[in-house]
């Protein structure tokens, strides 16, 4: 997952924002109040995200990057219990999790809807090279789309799944879709 | 579009029309209300915050743009799933606002979705002796990736379109059927 470079002024407004939004229980903070927590001026908000979605983008990001970061996987087939441990994250930090699960749906640019891709990719294409563009493809926008945060929301909200369920269902889902792959993978080379 | 019958309705169809120039954040309560031609005031009594006219405009979107055909089996199902995905692409500006809407924090007690209740419903009569576990976790990935969430992050995230979308949806369908006991399995065929 790619963190953008920030600066230090930069992790205090994203920090101070998403500590905000905890206690409010809203991403609806004014610039004033994040920038009376991050002990700095109201200017200095407005010039480093100059427009709320900016913030939020930003913030989002910040949140998938520390709190919600995942362990790194060393193979496709440990994604299902990479999920688990999200899904525990998440419901751990619910405010949090519905402002990362509602800025990758807004459908603009910067949004990254898909932010594990290029590492689902990569692991995928180290283990199952042989999959065709249209399975390859399946395979890992399902993950993808598992491996999020829309997950949780909605089988907590449609299903009315607590903490375990929830864990159990996404790594469950997850491993239904490795169960076509599951045993095509490349011989080890002989070393 | 349908005559609106009162003042909520009205400024729902009157966003609808403002979302065809500009996305859900640059309409604002001030352009809405001229839009309708009442008073600010007047939206912020019935939606007190953007997340409760967020929530409420994606289901009227829902109800008159993206109505869900009735299902009953697994073909059905993926026919009405199809034809969704097929509309979400000729209007995405309103699939998008569909997307975020089931992503935020919930405004009131929500309800489960209609589609919700039709796969649950699918699956009592297709497979009536499969335990609850299983159930509810089928259930609920087929109802995550048949969600406009699905659409919204393969659309953006994979540049793809609704026929490609469609073609994923249907293999990952496949992938959580093939867990079903092979007693049930005669129905999840396509």
């Amino acid at each position: 997952m790619t963190v953008p470079e920030l600066s230090g002024t930069q992790e205090a407004i994203l920090a101070a924002y998403a500590e905000l939004i905890e206690e409010v229980g809203s991403d609806d903070v004014s610039y004033r109040v994040i920038a009376r927590r991050a002990g700095i001026a109201e200017r200095t908000v407005f010039r480093n995200y100059p427009t709320r979605v900016d913030l939020l983008l930003a913030t989002a990001a910040w949140i998938e990057a520390t709190l919600f970061a995942r362990e790194e996987s060393h193979s496709i087939f440990d994604i299902p219990l990479a999920i688990r441990d999200a899904m525990q994250r998440y419901d751990a930090r619910p405010e949090l999790a519905h402002v990362v699960a509602e800025t990758a749906m807004r459908g603009v640019s910067g949004a990254a809807p898909s932010p594990g891709r290029a590492h689902l990719e990569r692991l995928l294409d180290a283990e199952v090279p042989s999959l065709d563009a249209a399975q390859r493809r399946a395979v890992i926008a399902a993950l993808s789309h598992l491996d999020s945060v829309g997950t949780w929301v909605t089988f907590r909200r449609e299903f009315g799944m607590d903490r375990r369920d929830i864990a159990d269902a996404a790594a469950w889902a997850a491993e239904a879709v490795l169960d076509d792959i599951r045993d095509r993978v490349s011989p080890r080379p002989i070393t | 579009m349908e005559e609106p019958v009162d003042t909520a309705t009205a400024i729902l169809a009157s966003a609808a029309v403002l979302l065809r120039e500009r996305m859900f954040d640059d309409i604002s309560y001030r352009a809405l209300a001229d839009e309708v031609g009442i008073s600010e005031r007047t939206i912020y009594r019935q939606y007190p915050t953007r997340a409760h006219l967020l929530a409420a405009l994606s289901s009227w979107i829902e109800q008159t743009r993206f109505p869900l055909p009735p299902f009953v089996t697994v073909s059905d199902f993926r026919a009405a799933v199809h034809e969704r995905f097929r509309a979400f692409d000729a209007l995405p500006a309103y699939a998008y606002v569909g997307a975020r809407a089931s992503a935020i924090s919930p405004t009131l007690d929500t309800e489960p979705a209609h589609i919700t209740r039709a796969i649950e419903a699918m699956l009592d009569v297709a497979a009536p002796t499969l335990n609850r576990r299983d159930r509810r976790r089928i259930a609920a990935s087929l109802l995550y990736f048949s969600s406009a969430m699905f659409w919204a992050r393969l659309r953006t995230g994979f540049d793809l379109d609704a026929g490609d979308i469609c073609d994923a949806f249907d293999r990952a369908v496949d992938t959580v059927l093939a867990k079903l006991p092979s007693a049930s399995a005669k129905w999840a065929e396509p």
